[in-house]
This record gives structure tokens, sequence and C-alpha cells, in this order.
């Protein structure tokens, strides 16, 4: 189970159940790794440490959904209006491609023409009342036949690898985390590794919160992708993070100020394994830390995210060797736990 | 002919304004079987020629596409973008592109992300100044194998919808182009005693500069320009759009009545389903230029609709695409000598 054919995998907030089935499958030929789905559709992987009595729990997340739409109704010429899952820029979307529902019909975001546009139109700024899916239906009836109410929509990117070591696709916020719990599931650890695929992070950390109050964990660490503004010729303090400086750990976001003592501890743990990690420079947006560390009587969660350029459009960008860091680090935390 | 795959292919071929070789490559070998003569000219306009001893009838549609240009290279390797003809900057974020540099390479085009902006600038559309492209390499590389003035196309492959819709870039006007290719190919089966020259025309997407320089070498003694028109779509005003799935001509002072009458009549005796737009004045096609070339030349206009002009996922309805070809066979076999009697009158 690759990168790829992770990212080209369909799974928007709360309509997971292509990549749960199939992780649950994927999982099965895992030694020493016992899983089971939860009450909020998370895939929990458990693997025993070898450790001594009493180990520490960790539970270490990553999220499955992505963002996508909603179809909410279809307007009497057939075509589809919708409403963004997660956050979605409606200025992203315009002349995308995209698949409706778990047939993947083919459909395209289009948008008036420029010749048609007043000066103001093309000031104007197209919010979710002007945006509409063509999926070539006829007529209201062929379009609520193939299209009904609550279908969900995804971005119908494929995953090219370019550059120097970059990938472009969809949904690698956070099919980079679920790679990496998949890969380091693989490896021992003294303490207990409990690997969350939540469900729901993008709607609102609605899968973490329930698996970290079930599971308890004496610790969390959330594997993430985050904003990266690293190109543009925008100035260092607006850019968060970078892309080919590693893995980025967080002190702080806008859902979850990391335990200092474990922020500590981590970057200890890479400068000891000379692995390389830069500190994220903003404290904007938020993520499974923020559910997971209020769980029960409060659990330190730290946060490991590769940087995602583009994050949350049709077609998101990192560097694969950050993905790679990001499971060094989180192997190299693992160890000393 | 297989439409699907001459307007997939065709819609990956390179072919901006003024730079068409490529593309008028591509098409003078699709008319080839269907006529005696096809040449390329020095403004890469295709000129396939069916020779006939009747009236000479030139029919043209654009073959070059709207594109971008690499106008900077930043410090940090990103390509700052230009326009070459009317792209709309609001189709730009996010979209995949190639960039024609020293070797083909991919790139993504970023924008600032909306958590980075004020309040402010996310009511605003992205501006071309704001967007960037990433190829994914350090800039001492990136200088390596670009160069501004290298030029940037849409990557967005085609995309087929449901009832015969297909999406793609550059369906305006190399769809129109194929249709003239679905002519000429019924042609070769029926009686046609007229003179044709079928044009992949050129720098339309400027200012028609391929069409007027090729009716003057032609010198019809009638034209057909082929276009596409915009399609309805939720929002359009009344008036500015056609209906999606059938052919359009227009009417107006840039176009002759006499042979629009003729193209009505065609269109109603072969059951071609053909709607009238009107253009009070110029059409913004290859019709205008070439109906002033020369001592002028009387010229009509045949539109296929099309949804979402100048974006990569332009859309049209291929049976709309296909009467077409059956309607300028039909159109083109039935000119006999007699056309031109009472032109103003």
């Amino acid at each position: 189970m690759d990168l790829k054919w992770l990212t080209e995998m369909n799974a928007p907030s709360g309509h997971e159940q292509a990549l749960r089935r199939a992780l649950m499958e994927e999982l099965k030929g895992y030694a020493g790794v016992e899983t089971s789905i939860d009450r909020m559709g998370n895939v929990v992987a458990v693997k025993k440490g070898h450790g001594p009595e009493p180990r520490k729990r960790v539970m270490v997340a990553a999220h499955m959904d992505e963002v996508g739409l909603i179809v909410t109704s279809c307007t009497e010429d057939g075509f589809l209006r919708v409403a963004p899952i997660g956050g979605v820029d409606p200025r992203v979307i315009i002349s995308k491609r995209v698949t409706v529902g778990d047939d993947r019909l083919p459909g395209i975001i289009g948008a008036m023409a420029i010749h048609l546009q007043s000066p103001e139109d093309r000031q104007r700024v197209l919010g979710y009342n002007d945006i509409y899916v063509d999926i070539g239906a006829k007529d209201k009836k062929e379009a609520e036949s193939k299209a009904p109410k609550g279908t969900y929509i995804c971005f119908d990117t494929d995953y090219v690898s370019f550059g120097d070591g970059y990938v472009s696709a969809k949904a690698l916020d956070d099919r980079v985390g679920i790679f990496n719990l998949l890969r380091l599931l693989q490896d021992d650890y003294a303490c207990d590794v409990i690997c969350v695929f939540d469900s729901q992070e993008e709607t609102g950390c609605r899968g973490a919160k329930g698996a970290a109050f079930a599971q308890a964990p004496d610790m969390g660490i959330v594997l993430e992708g985050t904003t990266c503004n690293d190109l543009g010729d925008v100035p260092e303090t607006l850019q968060v993070c970078n892309t080919g400086r590693g893995v980025c750990v967080s002190f702080m976001d806008g859902s979850s100020i990391v335990n200092r003592a474990l922020f500590r501890h981590t970057i200890d743990v890479a400068e000891k394994n000379g692995l390389s990690y830069h500190i994220k420079r903003s404290v904007s947006g938020g993520n499974d830390a923020g559910a997971i560390q209020r769980a029960r009587a409060a659990v330190p969660t730290v946060v490991l995210s590769v940087p995602c350029r583009y994050i949350h459009s049709p077609s998101s960008v990192v560097k694969y060797s950050d993905v790679d860091s990001q499971l060094a680090l989180t192997k190299a935390l693992l160890k000393t736990l | 002919m297989d439409i699907q795959k001459v307007l997939s292919e065709a819609a990956g071929i390179l072919g901006p304004s003024g730079q068409e070789m490529q593309i008028a490559a591509y098409f003078a070998e699709k008319f080839r079987p269907f006529v005696d003569e096809v040449t390329v000219n020095d403004m890469h306009c295709v000129i396939a020629h069916k020779k006939g001893a009747g009236p000479k009838v030139m029919l043209c549609a654009h073959m070059d596409e709207i594109s971008l240009m690499v106008i900077a290279i930043e410090d940090d390797g990103c390509l700052r973008l230009g326009n070459v003809g009317g792209v709309d900057p609001r189709i730009l974020p996010a979209s995949r592109v190639w960039v024609h540099g020293k070797e083909k390479l991919f790139g993504t085009i970023g924008a600032l992300p909306p958590h980075l902006l004020t309040p402010e600038d996310r009511k605003k559309n992205y501006d071309r100044k704001d967007l960037y492209v990433d190829v994914g390499l350090p800039a001492d590389k990136v200088r390596e194998l670009v160069h501004v003035g290298d030029l940037v196309t849409f990557n967005t492959p085609f995309t087929e919808l449901l009832n015969g819709q297909v999406a793609s870039k550059t369906m305006d006007d190399r769809a129109c182009v194929t249709m003239l290719l679905l002519a000429a190919e019924r042609l070769t089966k029926m009686h046609c005693d007229a003179d044709v020259y079928f044009v992949g025309s050129t720098q339309e997407e400027v200012g028609s500069r391929g069409a007027e320089t090729a009716a003057f070498a032609i010198d019809p003694d009638l034209a057909v320009a082929l276009d596409v028109d915009h399609a309805t779509i939720p929002g359009s005003r009344p008036d500015t759009t056609v209906d999606g799935d059938s052919l359009c001509a227009t009417i107006g002072p840039y176009i002759q009545p006499k042979p629009l009458q003729r193209l009505l009549d065609c269109a109603k005796e072969h059951h071609v389903k053909l709607q009238t737009a009107v253009s009070p004045r110029y059409t913004a096609t290859d019709a205008d230029e070439v109906g002033v070339s020369r001592a002028g030349i009387p010229t009509v206009l045949l539109s296929l609709p099309l949804k979402y002009m100048h974006t990569s996922v332009e859309t049209i309805d291929l049976q709309a695409l296909t009467e077409g070809g059956r309607l300028i066979a039909h159109f083109l076999s039935e000119l006999d000598e007699g056309w031109e009697e009472d032109l103003w009158i």
C-alpha cells in the first residue's frame, strides 16, 4: 500500500468506508497487530510492546479523511449544487475535475467564461452559491438519479512525482500520516503502540476525540500534513514551514499547546539521532492534537507534520524525503518510550 | 474517424497563438487522406485543398490555444506568469501545467493560502501576479531549464461526462477543426463541385491574423468560419448564450444574409438542428477578418456551443459536433454556380 495508492483512494470526512475497508484488509497481514473498528469509525491497530510491565501506552494518530464536496441539490437543468466538506477555498476548485459518488462519475467545476464577466464579476470571488458541478446530466431527473442529495464528491487528481523528489496529489493531508502509521507498525517497540487511523478530522476532529477517550493513552503523537508556504517569494515569517527541511515539529497551534517536556524530548531525540526536523513558525490551524490532549484527564501530545504546499486544494505538494523524515522521528521517539 | 481520439490527441499538442507548428503538423496529417493537397503556410495555417470546378469556398477554424508564458523566475525558483490570449486568472490556483522549457516540466500553480491572507484579501480573487508555478526544483536548476518567454500550458486530462458531453482544454477551437475533418471525410463519399479549402487557422485569439492572411492567399468566393459560442450555464444572462446541444448560426451585419439563408435551408432539409444567435456588431471570430479580406468575401459563421470557454474544462456535445460535420458536407455538396445570384438585392 504505497502513498500513490493511498492518495488516489477516496475518503471524504464522514464517508471513509472505502479506505477503512482497505486498511482493515491490509492490516491483516501485519504480525502482532490487533485491529478493530471503534464507535467513531476509526481503525485502531494495537501493537503490544516488548518492554516490561507497566508499559507506556502511546496513541499515534493520523486521519483517514480528506476534504471534498457534497451534493446539496440538483438544478432544473441538471447541474449539481454543492457544499464543502472541510475547508475548501472555492477559489482553488474552479476549472478542476472531480469524481462524484462511489462509482466515480466524472464531473467538472466550470465557471462563467471570462468574456461574459463584467469588470465587477472578475473581482468577485465565486462562493458555493455560484459554483456547480457539471456531470453532463440533461435535466434534474437524470442528475438526481446519478447524484442524489448527499452524494460525496472528491477531487480527481492522479499522483505525480516531479521535480527534485516532490509529489503532487490530492489528499496528501493526511495520507502521508496514514502511510507512516502503516510503516511504523512494521517495527517493534518497548511501549504499546496504538495506531489510530481516525475519521472526520477535517470536520472537527471527531474521530480522534472518541478514540482518545476509548484508548485512554499515556501520550499522543499526531502525524499530520501541515500548510507550507515556502514558495512564491514570500517573507520567511509567512512561510510557516519549509519543504526539504524534514519533519515539522509544532510547539503550539490553534487547538493545542504541546506539553513542553514532550516538545523538548522530541527535539532531543531528533538531535541525538541526527534526524532532520524544523520547528513550525506559525500557530494557526488545528488538528487531532486538540482533541487528544483534552481526552479524559489530559494526554500530553506532540504534533509531527509533513510540510504540504497548496493543502486542501485539488493538487497539493509534498517532498517525499519529508514523509520519510516524519517516519524516522516518530520511530525514534517511540523507541525512547 | 474516432472523434474523441482526435480531440484528446489534439488537446495534448502545444499550439499557443503564434507557435502553432506542432498542432499544424498534426492536423495537416489528419486532413491529408480526405483532400487533394495539404500545405502549411508561413503563419502556420493548415490549408487542405479539395479541388473542384465550382465556387471556391474557404472554411476555417482556429488551431491556436490560449496559454501562459513565463515572465519571471523568482529567487526561490518559482515562475511568474503572463498571458498569451485571455486566460481567466480565476481558474489558475491549484491547476496543473506543463512548462515548456528545455525539458517539459510538470508544475502546479500555487498561491498564498487563505489563512495567511487578510480578511479583505480573502474576498478578492487571486491576481495573476500573486500566483506562481511550482516545478519542485531549486532555483539554479530552474534557471538552467527554463527561460523567460517559455510557454506554460494546462495539463488537464480529457474527461467524458454523461450524454456524449466531453470536457477538455482547447475545445475552443480544435473541436471545430475536428468538425471540418468530419466534413472532409464525408465529402469523399459525396458529389461536390465546389473548390474547397479547409483551413486550420492561427492567431485567432490575438485577432484572427492567420485567417486574414489565408483568406487573401486563397481568394475565395465565399467563406464559412467555425468557432465556439457560449452555451447556457447556471447564472448566465439571457441573450449572451445559446443552447448547449445544437449548432448555431449567427445573424448580424458581419454575416452575409444569402449564404446564411442557404445554410439555414440546408439544415432544415437535412434535419440538422440549427439555432440562431444575434451579433449586433463584430463576432470576435475569424469571420470578422475574413469578411473584409481583399475586396470583401461573403462570410457566414457556424458555431458549436461550449460551456466554460477559456478554462481547462471547456465542455462540448459530441452529437452537435458530428451534426456540424454532416451539415457542412451537405452545404458544400449543394453549392452550385448559382449561389451568387442576387447576393445583395
